[in-house]
């Protein structure tokens, strides 16, 4: 799949929005419903803030990058980065909740590693149908990678 | 991602000189860069990538106006230019000075895109609303047009 957009940027709290507001260029572009585009920015915003708190911890500086690929009515997202992986972190600050919400949010969602060595998260999202899939599962696209346990990265 | 319109991931801002230092240790967002394939959203992600990471670094709305009139003219004439399909743009700012690089364009493409942005009345945007308009070559093939925009 030939992605539509890439943008990449350091791996900090502060450049979320940045992701987030870029974003809602797909609704001026493609008249994508609000609340679907609300629904794709949350699910994002979310894998981006998975990368900034798990991905480079003790204050590791590293970059983001985020791929969206249009085909027919479907988006696919990618945020990738290249820090420590997706592994259980029984000291997560996070509430646990990031995967799951992923999930909710997006037709699918795959884990996993890419060909240059990165670590990413996929989603994809019907545009138009605001009828929400319920083929919704997480799963690893090459093979590798079940899905993080309790307290994994990413929850 | 492409190493084109200055990649930092490996070996550091590709620019060079003190003030562009000086830029990357006081850019609140560090280089963002972004590729988008000519089509419809070339126009938003462009303007909604500059407008963001100018008004991260406090620019004054009058700075973010004349920064919206440069993506519009880039936009509008970069895809034409293109090496590759893609419109490669990143983008650093402080509160001072942001600057914009143009990556993946033909060997005359960023010079033409200079020209290109040139209208009847208000004669040439780039370079009317720019401090600094150059054009480097790539490393391989192309050229890229780097925009140095200052809020005053």
């Amino acid at each position: 799949m030939t992605p539509d957009m890439e943008f990449a940027l350091e791996a900090r709290a502060e450049n979320i929005a940045i992701v987030r507001h870029v974003l809602g260029g797909l609704g001026e572009a493609y008249e994508v419903p609000e609340e679907k585009l609300s629904d794709i920015r949350l699910a994002v915003t979310e894998a981006c803030a998975n990368v900034v708190v798990h991905a480079y911890p003790d204050g590791q500086e590293g970059q983001m990058e985020v791929v969206a690929s249009m085909e027919g009515e479907t988006l696919t997202v990618l945020v990738r980065d290249w820090g420590c992986g997706i592994r259980p972190r029984p000291d997560s600050p996070g509430l646990g909740l990031g995967l799951s919400l992923i999930a909710a949010l997006a037709e699918s969602v795959q884990l996993g590693h890419g060909s240059k060595e990165h670590t990413e998260v996929q989603m994809t999202f019907a545009l138009r149908d605001p009828v929400a899939s319920t083929s919704t599962h997480v799963g690893a696209p090459h093979g590798g990678n079940a899905p993080p346990g309790p307290n994994g990265r990413g929850e | 991602m492409s190493e084109a319109a200055g990649d930092t991931r490996a070996g550091g801002m590709a620019v060079s000189g003190a003030a562009a230092g000086e830029r990357e240790r006081s850019s609140p967002t560090g280089t963002v860069r972004v590729r988008v394939t000519d089509g419809p959203l070339v126009g938003p992600v462009l303007r909604r990538t500059v407008s963001i990471v100018l008004a991260r670094a406090d620019w004054p709305l009058d700075g973010l106006d004349d920064a919206l009139l440069v993506c519009d003219a880039l936009s509008a004439h970069a895809p034409a230019h293109s090496l590759s399909g893609w419109v490669a743009l990143s983008v650093e700012a402080n509160e001072r000075e942001a600057e914009l690089r143009v990556g993946e364009l033909t060997c005359e493409g960023a010079a033409q895109l200079v020209r290109d942005s040139t209208l009847p009345v208000a004669g040439n945007v780039l370079e009317g609303i720019a401090e600094r308009v150059s054009v480097e070559p790539m490393d391989g093939e192309g050229s890229q047009l780097v925009l140095v925009l200052s809020c005053g």
